[in-house]
Protein backbone atom coordinates (compact mmCIF):
# COMPACT_ATOMS: atom_id res chain seq x y z
CA UNK A 1 0.00 0.00 0.00
CA UNK A 2 1.55 3.10 -1.33
CA UNK A 3 0.03 5.55 1.45
CA UNK A 4 1.33 8.67 0.03
CA UNK A 5 -0.48 7.78 -3.48
CA UNK A 6 -3.81 7.44 -1.67
CA UNK A 7 -3.27 10.78 0.30
CA UNK A 8 -2.98 12.16 -2.90
CA UNK A 9 -5.66 11.00 -4.38
CA UNK A 10 -7.64 12.15 -1.63
CA UNK A 11 -6.52 15.35 -1.93
CA UNK A 12 -7.35 16.18 -5.55
CA UNK A 13 -10.75 13.85 -5.52
CA UNK A 14 -12.47 14.40 -2.19
CA UNK A 15 -13.80 17.94 -1.16
CA UNK A 16 -11.78 18.71 1.62
CA UNK A 17 -10.44 21.40 3.43
CA UNK A 18 -7.32 20.26 4.92
CA UNK A 19 -6.52 16.49 5.56
CA UNK A 20 -5.25 15.39 8.83
CA UNK A 21 -3.03 12.76 8.85
CA UNK A 22 -1.41 10.53 12.10
CA UNK A 23 0.40 7.84 12.04
CA UNK A 24 0.59 5.29 14.76
CA UNK A 25 3.21 3.28 15.82
CA UNK A 26 2.88 -0.51 13.64
CA UNK A 27 2.76 0.70 10.70
CA UNK A 28 -0.66 2.20 11.13
CA UNK A 29 -2.15 6.04 9.44
CA UNK A 30 -5.39 7.51 10.74
CA UNK A 31 -6.63 9.69 8.55
CA UNK A 32 -9.33 12.26 9.58
CA UNK A 33 -12.00 12.71 6.64
CA UNK A 34 -16.08 14.33 7.40
CA UNK A 35 -18.23 11.88 7.39
CA UNK A 36 -20.03 13.18 3.88
CA UNK A 37 -16.68 12.04 2.02
CA UNK A 38 -16.62 9.03 3.61
CA UNK A 39 -18.36 6.68 0.86
CA UNK A 40 -16.51 7.82 -1.73
CA UNK A 41 -13.33 7.53 0.02
CA UNK A 42 -13.75 4.01 0.40
CA UNK A 43 -14.74 4.27 -3.27
CA UNK A 44 -11.86 5.63 -4.31
CA UNK A 45 -9.96 3.25 -2.43
CA UNK A 46 -11.64 -0.34 -3.93
CA UNK A 47 -11.60 1.53 -7.75
CA UNK A 48 -7.88 3.14 -7.46
CA UNK A 49 -5.65 1.11 -5.40
CA UNK A 50 -7.88 -2.25 -4.61
CA UNK A 51 -8.07 -2.06 -1.48
CA UNK A 52 -11.13 -3.84 -0.35
CA UNK A 53 -10.56 -4.93 2.91
CA UNK A 54 -12.38 -3.74 5.90
CA UNK A 55 -10.80 -5.05 8.79
CA UNK A 56 -13.91 -3.79 10.92
CA UNK A 57 -15.50 -0.61 12.10
CA UNK A 58 -14.43 0.20 15.56
CA UNK A 59 -17.62 3.06 16.85
CA UNK A 60 -16.77 5.24 20.26
CA UNK A 61 -18.78 7.54 22.24
CA UNK A 62 -16.54 10.23 22.95
CA UNK A 63 -19.57 12.37 24.89
CA UNK A 64 -20.55 14.94 22.56
CA UNK A 65 -19.99 13.06 19.40
CA UNK A 66 -19.88 9.23 18.01
CA UNK A 67 -16.80 8.50 16.50
CA UNK A 68 -16.51 6.05 13.94
CA UNK A 69 -12.83 4.15 12.72
CA UNK A 70 -13.04 2.12 10.00
CA UNK A 71 -9.78 0.14 9.45
CA UNK A 72 -8.40 -1.23 6.39
CA UNK A 73 -5.32 -3.31 5.82
CA UNK A 74 -2.98 -4.40 2.83
CA UNK A 75 0.49 -4.96 3.46
CA UNK A 76 -0.05 -2.06 6.47
CA UNK A 77 -3.18 -0.48 7.92
CA UNK A 78 -4.96 2.48 6.83
CA UNK A 79 -8.19 3.53 9.23
CA UNK A 80 -10.20 6.62 8.54
CA UNK A 81 -11.66 8.38 11.26
CA UNK A 82 -14.82 10.44 11.16
CA UNK A 83 -17.18 11.80 13.69
CA UNK A 84 -20.99 11.92 13.41
CA UNK A 85 -23.08 14.29 15.92
CA UNK A 86 -24.91 12.08 18.65
CA UNK A 87 -28.36 13.53 18.22
CA UNK A 88 -29.52 11.14 15.31
CA UNK A 89 -26.00 10.21 13.80
CA UNK A 90 -26.27 8.98 10.30
CA UNK A 91 -23.85 8.05 7.57
CA UNK A 92 -23.66 6.48 4.17
CA UNK A 93 -23.56 2.05 3.99
CA UNK A 94 -20.64 0.94 2.75
CA UNK A 95 -21.91 -2.03 1.66
CA UNK A 96 -22.47 -1.35 -1.85
CA UNK A 97 -18.87 -0.76 -2.38
CA UNK A 98 -17.89 -3.52 0.17
CA UNK A 99 -20.42 -6.55 1.07
CA UNK A 100 -18.69 -7.36 4.03
CA UNK A 101 -18.96 -4.08 5.83
CA UNK A 102 -22.75 -5.39 6.93
CA UNK A 103 -22.41 -7.35 10.26
CA UNK A 104 -19.90 -4.28 10.94
CA UNK A 105 -21.96 -1.71 10.45
CA UNK A 106 -25.08 -3.56 11.89
CA UNK A 107 -22.83 -3.89 15.28
CA UNK A 108 -22.04 -0.05 15.14
CA UNK A 109 -26.19 0.02 14.73
CA UNK A 110 -27.35 -1.93 17.68
CA UNK A 111 -24.25 -0.53 20.28
CA UNK A 112 -24.10 2.90 19.65
CA UNK A 113 -26.97 4.09 17.24
CA UNK A 114 -25.52 5.07 14.21
CA UNK A 115 -28.02 4.46 10.77
CA UNK A 116 -25.93 3.27 7.90
CA UNK A 117 -28.17 4.92 5.15
CA UNK A 118 -28.98 2.29 2.74
CA UNK A 119 -27.97 -0.59 4.68
CA UNK A 120 -29.61 -3.49 2.94
CA UNK A 121 -30.93 -5.12 6.08
CA UNK A 122 -30.04 -2.88 8.99
CA UNK A 123 -31.11 -5.72 11.60
CA UNK A 124 -30.08 -6.25 14.92
CA UNK A 125 -27.15 -8.88 15.09
CA UNK A 126 -25.89 -9.79 18.80
CA UNK A 127 -28.04 -8.36 21.25
CA UNK A 128 -31.31 -10.32 21.99
CA UNK A 129 -34.99 -9.83 20.80
CA UNK A 130 -36.32 -8.90 23.82
CA UNK A 131 -33.18 -6.26 24.40
CA UNK A 132 -35.39 -2.65 25.33
CA UNK A 133 -35.70 -0.53 22.43
CA UNK A 134 -33.64 2.59 22.20
CA UNK A 135 -31.29 1.02 24.83
CA UNK A 136 -27.93 1.90 23.40
CA UNK A 137 -24.73 -0.81 25.33
CA UNK A 138 -22.00 0.98 23.99
CA UNK A 139 -23.15 5.19 24.73
CA UNK A 140 -21.56 6.63 27.91
CA UNK A 141 -25.39 6.87 28.91
CA UNK A 142 -25.31 3.30 29.24
CA UNK A 143 -22.46 3.36 31.74
CA UNK A 144 -24.16 3.60 35.21
CA UNK B 1 -42.27 -27.74 -5.71
CA UNK B 2 -43.14 -25.67 -2.50
CA UNK B 3 -40.17 -24.28 -0.31
CA UNK B 4 -40.05 -24.97 2.89
CA UNK B 5 -38.15 -23.12 5.46
CA UNK B 6 -35.98 -25.06 8.02
CA UNK B 7 -34.80 -23.64 11.29
CA UNK B 8 -31.78 -25.60 12.40
CA UNK B 9 -30.43 -24.78 15.76
CA UNK B 10 -29.04 -22.67 18.61
CA UNK B 11 -29.13 -25.97 20.10
CA UNK B 12 -27.42 -27.40 17.28
CA UNK B 13 -27.08 -30.86 15.54
CA UNK B 14 -23.86 -29.79 13.77
CA UNK B 15 -21.70 -27.83 15.87
CA UNK B 16 -21.23 -27.06 19.34
CA UNK B 17 -22.27 -23.42 19.94
CA UNK B 18 -25.45 -22.00 19.46
CA UNK B 19 -25.99 -20.43 16.37
CA UNK B 20 -29.55 -20.02 14.81
CA UNK B 21 -29.85 -21.04 11.05
CA UNK B 22 -33.00 -20.51 8.92
CA UNK B 23 -32.28 -23.07 5.85
CA UNK B 24 -34.87 -22.80 3.03
CA UNK B 25 -35.38 -26.06 0.65
CA UNK B 26 -37.17 -26.84 -2.39
CA UNK B 27 -37.14 -30.32 -2.27
CA UNK B 28 -33.45 -31.54 -1.34
CA UNK B 29 -31.81 -28.75 -3.19
CA UNK B 30 -30.80 -25.60 -0.57
CA UNK B 31 -32.09 -21.87 -1.90
CA UNK B 32 -31.54 -19.83 0.52
CA UNK B 33 -30.38 -19.70 4.25
CA UNK B 34 -29.73 -16.68 6.97
CA UNK B 35 -28.51 -16.77 10.50
CA UNK B 36 -29.04 -15.15 13.75
CA UNK B 37 -25.69 -15.08 16.05
CA UNK B 38 -25.64 -13.42 19.41
CA UNK B 39 -26.75 -16.33 21.52
CA UNK B 40 -23.69 -16.09 23.85
CA UNK B 41 -22.97 -12.33 23.58
CA UNK B 42 -20.89 -11.73 26.43
CA UNK B 43 -20.41 -7.82 26.27
CA UNK B 44 -16.90 -8.27 26.80
CA UNK B 45 -15.70 -4.80 25.03
CA UNK B 46 -17.52 -3.35 27.95
CA UNK B 47 -16.55 -5.63 30.35
CA UNK B 48 -12.67 -5.01 29.22
CA UNK B 49 -13.43 -1.03 29.34
CA UNK B 50 -14.32 -1.43 33.45
CA UNK B 51 -11.27 -3.23 33.76
CA UNK B 52 -7.71 -2.27 34.76
CA UNK B 53 -5.68 -3.07 31.81
CA UNK B 54 -4.05 -5.99 33.34
CA UNK B 55 -7.45 -7.29 34.86
CA UNK B 56 -8.29 -7.21 30.93
CA UNK B 57 -6.12 -9.57 29.56
CA UNK B 58 -8.03 -12.45 31.77
CA UNK B 59 -11.06 -11.00 29.94
CA UNK B 60 -9.96 -10.96 26.21
CA UNK B 61 -8.50 -14.64 27.16
CA UNK B 62 -12.30 -15.56 27.58
CA UNK B 63 -13.51 -14.37 24.30
CA UNK B 64 -12.85 -17.91 23.05
CA UNK B 65 -12.89 -20.91 23.93
CA UNK B 66 -10.03 -22.84 21.33
CA UNK B 67 -7.85 -20.04 20.77
CA UNK B 68 -7.42 -18.14 24.08
CA UNK B 69 -3.90 -16.98 24.25
CA UNK B 70 -3.57 -15.69 20.80
CA UNK B 71 -6.61 -13.16 22.26
CA UNK B 72 -4.22 -12.36 24.82
CA UNK B 73 -1.05 -11.66 22.80
CA UNK B 74 -2.70 -9.39 20.46
CA UNK B 75 -4.29 -7.68 23.35
CA UNK B 76 -1.25 -6.91 25.18
CA UNK B 77 1.22 -6.31 22.36
CA UNK B 78 -1.37 -3.48 21.63
CA UNK B 79 -0.64 -2.16 25.02
CA UNK B 80 2.97 -2.88 24.53
CA UNK B 81 3.18 -0.28 21.65
CA UNK B 82 1.31 2.25 23.74
CA UNK B 83 3.39 2.11 26.42
CA UNK B 84 6.49 1.90 23.85
CA UNK B 85 7.88 -1.34 25.73
CA UNK B 86 10.05 -4.00 23.99
CA UNK B 87 9.73 -7.23 24.90
CA UNK B 88 12.53 -9.41 25.74
CA UNK B 89 12.91 -12.38 22.82
CA UNK B 90 12.57 -15.05 24.91
CA UNK B 91 9.32 -14.30 25.68
CA UNK B 92 8.54 -13.34 21.64
CA UNK B 93 9.53 -16.85 21.45
CA UNK B 94 7.17 -18.45 24.20
CA UNK B 95 4.60 -16.60 22.98
CA UNK B 96 4.62 -17.83 19.32
CA UNK B 97 5.27 -21.43 20.18
CA UNK B 98 1.32 -20.93 22.20
CA UNK B 99 0.31 -19.32 19.15
CA UNK B 100 1.30 -22.13 17.28
CA UNK B 101 0.43 -25.05 19.60
CA UNK B 102 -2.97 -23.24 19.79
CA UNK B 103 -3.40 -23.37 15.82
CA UNK B 104 -2.47 -27.54 15.68
CA UNK B 105 -5.18 -27.88 18.34
CA UNK B 106 -7.49 -25.47 16.73
CA UNK B 107 -6.91 -27.30 13.28
CA UNK B 108 -7.10 -30.23 14.35
CA UNK B 109 -9.91 -30.54 16.14
CA UNK B 110 -11.84 -28.80 13.26
CA UNK B 111 -10.62 -31.92 11.16
CA UNK B 112 -12.32 -33.98 13.52
CA UNK B 113 -15.38 -32.08 13.67
CA UNK B 114 -15.37 -32.39 9.59
CA UNK B 115 -14.97 -36.00 9.56
CA UNK B 116 -17.77 -36.49 12.09
CA UNK B 117 -20.03 -34.33 10.34
CA UNK B 118 -19.38 -36.29 6.59
CA UNK B 119 -20.17 -39.76 8.76
CA UNK B 120 -16.22 -40.33 8.43
CA UNK B 121 -15.82 -41.33 12.17
CA UNK B 122 -12.34 -42.51 12.18
CA UNK B 123 -10.87 -39.32 11.27
CA UNK B 124 -13.07 -37.47 13.83
CA UNK B 125 -11.70 -40.48 16.24
CA UNK B 126 -8.22 -39.94 15.10
CA UNK B 127 -8.11 -36.16 14.96
CA UNK B 128 -8.87 -35.84 18.42
CA UNK B 129 -6.77 -38.33 19.61
CA UNK B 130 -3.94 -36.60 18.18
CA UNK B 131 -5.07 -33.50 19.06
CA UNK B 132 -4.44 -34.31 22.81
CA UNK B 133 -1.05 -34.30 22.10
CA UNK B 134 -0.68 -30.81 21.25
CA UNK B 135 -3.22 -30.29 24.35
CA UNK B 136 -0.16 -32.13 26.80
CA UNK B 137 2.48 -30.32 25.59
CA UNK B 138 0.28 -26.86 26.11
CA UNK B 139 -0.34 -28.49 29.46
CA UNK B 140 2.98 -29.19 30.63
CA UNK B 141 4.21 -25.42 29.35
CA UNK B 142 1.74 -23.59 31.27
CA UNK B 143 -0.70 -25.84 33.31
CA UNK B 144 -3.65 -25.15 31.71
CA UNK B 145 -5.13 -27.50 28.50
CA UNK B 146 -7.10 -24.43 26.84
CA UNK B 147 -6.87 -21.42 29.12
CA UNK B 148 -2.94 -20.88 29.34
CA UNK B 149 -2.79 -17.22 31.44
CA UNK B 150 0.78 -17.06 29.92
CA UNK B 151 0.71 -13.18 28.67
CA UNK B 152 1.53 -10.86 30.56
CA UNK B 153 1.87 -6.57 29.69
CA UNK B 154 5.78 -6.57 29.40
CA UNK B 155 6.37 -10.66 28.31
CA UNK B 156 4.58 -13.89 29.40
CA UNK B 157 4.46 -15.18 33.03
CA UNK B 158 5.63 -19.17 32.07
CA UNK B 159 8.94 -20.60 31.21
CA UNK B 160 10.20 -23.59 30.27
CA UNK B 161 13.12 -25.90 31.09
CA UNK B 162 15.40 -28.55 29.78
CA UNK B 163 13.08 -31.12 30.53
CA UNK B 164 10.37 -29.23 28.75
CA UNK B 165 11.72 -28.35 26.14
CA UNK B 166 13.07 -31.77 25.16
CA UNK B 167 9.61 -33.81 26.16
CA UNK B 168 7.73 -31.19 23.71
CA UNK B 169 10.29 -32.24 21.27
CA UNK B 170 9.71 -35.78 21.56
CA UNK B 171 5.95 -35.46 21.07
CA UNK B 172 6.01 -32.83 18.33
CA UNK B 173 8.19 -35.61 16.25
CA UNK B 174 5.15 -37.72 17.27
CA UNK B 175 2.85 -35.49 16.14
CA UNK B 176 4.67 -34.99 12.76
CA UNK B 177 4.28 -38.29 11.92
CA UNK B 178 0.62 -38.87 12.69
CA UNK B 179 -0.03 -35.58 10.49
CA UNK B 180 1.57 -37.38 7.65
CA UNK B 181 -1.37 -39.90 7.90
CA UNK B 182 -3.55 -37.25 8.35
CA UNK B 183 -2.53 -35.56 4.79
CA UNK B 184 -2.80 -38.89 3.13
CA UNK B 185 -6.32 -39.21 3.87
CA UNK B 186 -7.47 -35.70 2.85
CA UNK B 187 -5.55 -36.36 -0.19
CA UNK B 188 -6.08 -39.75 -1.53
CA UNK B 189 -9.28 -40.74 0.44
CA UNK B 190 -12.09 -41.07 -1.50
CA UNK B 191 -14.94 -41.20 0.75
CA UNK B 192 -13.36 -37.40 2.14
CA UNK B 193 -12.49 -36.48 -1.52
CA UNK B 194 -16.47 -37.45 -2.32
CA UNK B 195 -18.15 -35.37 0.71
CA UNK B 196 -16.29 -32.09 0.58
CA UNK B 197 -14.76 -31.62 -2.98
CA UNK B 198 -16.70 -28.50 -4.78
CA UNK B 199 -18.93 -28.22 -1.37
CA UNK B 200 -19.35 -24.79 -0.60
CA UNK B 201 -17.68 -23.43 -3.31
CA UNK B 202 -16.39 -20.04 -2.85
CA UNK B 203 -14.48 -17.52 -6.05
CA UNK B 204 -11.10 -15.41 -4.70
CA UNK B 205 -13.48 -12.50 -5.75
CA UNK B 206 -16.46 -13.36 -3.19
CA UNK B 207 -14.15 -13.74 -0.39
CA UNK B 208 -12.34 -10.21 -1.42
CA UNK B 209 -15.26 -9.09 -1.46
CA UNK B 210 -16.76 -10.05 2.09
CA UNK B 211 -13.37 -9.06 3.82
CA UNK B 212 -13.00 -13.03 4.66
CA UNK B 213 -9.27 -14.06 6.33
CA UNK B 214 -7.36 -16.63 7.70
CA UNK B 215 -7.48 -20.50 5.55
CA UNK B 216 -10.80 -20.05 4.27
CA UNK B 217 -9.55 -16.97 2.44
CA UNK B 218 -6.65 -18.83 1.39
CA UNK B 219 -8.26 -22.02 0.27
CA UNK B 220 -9.69 -20.02 -2.64
CA UNK B 221 -6.20 -18.46 -3.70
CA UNK B 222 -6.16 -14.92 -1.12
CA UNK B 223 -2.24 -15.09 -0.30
CA UNK B 224 -2.91 -13.06 3.16
CA UNK B 225 -0.89 -14.00 6.42
CA UNK B 226 0.08 -11.39 8.96
CA UNK B 227 2.34 -14.13 10.25
CA UNK B 228 4.47 -12.89 7.42
CA UNK B 229 2.73 -10.49 6.00
CA UNK B 230 2.67 -7.75 9.32
CA UNK B 231 5.24 -10.35 11.60
CA UNK B 232 4.53 -10.01 15.29
CA UNK B 233 6.00 -12.18 18.60
CA UNK B 234 9.16 -13.69 16.61
CA UNK B 235 7.56 -14.70 13.30
CA UNK B 236 10.21 -12.47 11.36
CA UNK B 237 13.44 -14.88 13.01
CA UNK B 238 10.98 -17.86 12.04
CA UNK B 239 11.16 -19.98 8.48
CA UNK B 240 7.60 -21.31 7.04
CA UNK B 241 5.63 -21.07 4.19
CA UNK B 242 1.75 -19.42 4.14
CA UNK B 243 -0.15 -22.15 2.62
CA UNK B 244 -2.70 -21.27 -0.24
CA UNK B 245 -4.96 -23.57 -2.09
CA UNK B 246 -6.83 -22.91 -5.27
CA UNK B 247 -11.22 -23.77 -5.63
CA UNK B 248 -12.74 -22.48 -2.25
CA UNK B 249 -14.91 -25.46 -1.54
CA UNK B 250 -14.28 -27.57 2.32
CA UNK B 251 -11.74 -29.67 0.52
CA UNK B 252 -9.54 -26.89 -0.29
CA UNK B 253 -10.00 -25.94 3.96
CA UNK B 254 -9.17 -29.30 4.77
CA UNK B 255 -6.03 -29.45 2.67
CA UNK B 256 -4.74 -25.50 3.55
CA UNK B 257 -5.54 -26.52 7.24
CA UNK B 258 -3.76 -30.07 6.87
CA UNK B 259 -0.98 -28.41 5.93
CA UNK B 260 -0.56 -25.46 8.11
CA UNK B 261 -0.52 -28.05 11.11
CA UNK B 262 2.63 -29.34 9.19
CA UNK B 263 3.81 -25.74 9.07
CA UNK B 264 2.95 -24.81 12.76
CA UNK B 265 5.08 -28.28 14.03
CA UNK B 266 8.10 -26.52 12.05
CA UNK B 267 7.78 -23.58 13.93
CA UNK B 268 7.29 -25.09 17.18
CA UNK B 269 10.54 -27.04 16.43
CA UNK B 270 12.42 -24.33 15.59
CA UNK B 271 11.21 -22.07 18.91
CA UNK B 272 12.20 -24.91 21.15
CA UNK B 273 15.47 -25.78 19.57
CA UNK B 274 16.74 -21.75 19.15
CA UNK B 275 14.58 -20.50 22.20
CA UNK B 276 16.79 -17.59 23.64
CA UNK B 277 18.08 -17.14 26.76
CA UNK B 278 17.73 -14.02 28.86
CA UNK B 279 14.40 -12.77 30.87
CA UNK B 280 10.75 -13.57 29.92
CA UNK B 281 9.38 -10.03 30.82
CA UNK B 282 10.07 -6.28 31.83
CA UNK B 283 8.33 -3.97 34.38
CA UNK B 284 5.42 -2.25 32.80
CA UNK B 285 3.79 0.70 34.09
CA UNK B 286 0.50 0.36 34.99
CA UNK B 287 -0.49 3.67 33.62
CA UNK B 288 -0.96 3.65 29.70
CA UNK B 289 0.09 6.96 28.23
CA UNK B 290 -2.91 8.50 26.22
CA UNK B 291 -3.15 7.44 22.85
CA UNK B 292 -4.40 4.57 20.49
CA UNK B 293 -3.16 1.29 18.59
CA UNK B 294 -4.48 -0.90 16.42
CA UNK B 295 -2.83 -4.43 16.83
CA UNK B 296 -3.77 -7.50 14.52
CA UNK B 297 -2.17 -11.13 14.56
CA UNK B 298 -2.88 -14.34 12.87
CA UNK B 299 -5.13 -16.58 14.72
CA UNK B 300 -5.86 -20.20 13.88
CA UNK B 301 -9.32 -18.48 11.55
CA UNK B 302 -7.38 -16.00 9.96
CA UNK B 303 -7.03 -11.99 11.00
CA UNK B 304 -7.92 -10.92 14.59
CA UNK B 305 -7.91 -7.02 15.27
CA UNK B 306 -7.85 -4.88 18.50
CA UNK B 307 -8.68 -1.53 18.52
CA UNK B 308 -7.30 -0.23 22.17
CA UNK B 309 -7.67 3.75 23.13
CA UNK B 310 -6.66 4.87 25.74
CA UNK B 311 -7.13 8.05 27.91
CA UNK B 312 -4.29 8.01 30.47
CA UNK B 313 -5.44 5.69 33.06
CA UNK B 314 -4.99 2.37 34.55
CA UNK B 315 -8.00 1.25 32.16
CA UNK B 316 -8.76 1.09 28.73
CA UNK B 317 -11.09 3.88 27.45
CA UNK B 318 -12.35 1.56 24.09
CA UNK B 319 -11.18 -1.59 23.30
CA UNK B 320 -12.52 -3.44 19.78
CA UNK B 321 -12.45 -7.01 19.19
CA UNK B 322 -13.12 -8.16 16.03
CA UNK B 323 -12.78 -12.30 15.31
CA UNK B 324 -11.78 -13.61 12.23
CA UNK B 325 -15.38 -15.77 12.70
CA UNK B 326 -17.54 -12.65 11.89
CA UNK B 327 -16.84 -12.23 8.08
CA UNK B 328 -17.09 -16.18 7.43
CA UNK B 329 -20.69 -16.15 8.59
CA UNK B 330 -21.37 -13.24 5.94
CA UNK B 331 -19.90 -15.72 3.22
CA UNK B 332 -21.70 -18.93 4.33
CA UNK B 333 -25.93 -18.30 3.03
CA UNK B 334 -23.80 -17.68 -0.08
CA UNK B 335 -22.11 -21.11 0.01
CA UNK B 336 -25.32 -22.49 0.55
CA UNK B 337 -27.47 -22.00 -2.28
CA UNK B 338 -27.41 -25.22 -4.96
CA UNK B 339 -26.06 -27.45 -2.72
CA UNK B 340 -28.12 -30.69 -0.87
CA UNK B 341 -29.47 -31.14 2.43
CA UNK B 342 -27.20 -33.76 3.59
CA UNK B 343 -24.09 -31.18 2.51
CA UNK B 344 -25.63 -28.54 5.08
CA UNK B 345 -23.61 -29.66 7.87
CA UNK B 346 -20.30 -29.93 5.84
CA UNK B 347 -20.16 -26.66 4.78
CA UNK B 348 -20.96 -25.70 8.37
CA UNK B 349 -18.06 -26.87 9.53
CA UNK B 350 -16.01 -26.24 6.72
CA UNK B 351 -16.00 -22.52 7.59
CA UNK B 352 -14.51 -23.52 11.22
CA UNK B 353 -16.87 -21.26 13.05
CA UNK B 354 -16.24 -20.32 16.59
CA UNK B 355 -19.54 -18.51 17.62
CA UNK B 356 -18.37 -17.51 20.60
CA UNK B 357 -15.27 -15.65 19.31
CA UNK B 358 -18.04 -13.95 16.59
CA UNK B 359 -20.63 -13.61 19.53
CA UNK B 360 -17.93 -12.03 22.19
Amino acid sequence: MNIDRILDVFRAELSLDSLEVRDVPDDETIVALPSEEIHRAVHLLVERFDLRHLSTITGVDIGDEIELLYHFWAGRGLTLRTSLPKEDPHIATLTDVIPGASFYEREVWEMLGVTFDGHPNLQRLFLPEDWGEGSLPLRREEEK
Amino acid sequence: MSRITIPIGPQHPALKEPISFLITVEGEEVVDGDLRIGYVHRGLERICQKRSYVQAVHVVERVCGICSHIHATIYCQGVETLLDLEIPPRARYLRTLLCELERIHSHLLWLGVLGENIGFTTVFMYAWRDREIALDIMDELSGGRVLHAANVIGGVGIDLDEEQIHSALTRIEDLERRMETFLGVIRNEQTFRTRTQGVGRLTKEEMRDHCVVGPVARSAGVDVDLRRDAPYAAYDELDFSVITAEGGDVWAGAWVRGQEVVESLRICRQVLEELPDGPISTRARRRVPEGEVVSRGEAPRGELIYYIRSDGSDSPARVKIRTPTLPALLVFPLQLRGITTADVPTVMSGLDLCIACADR
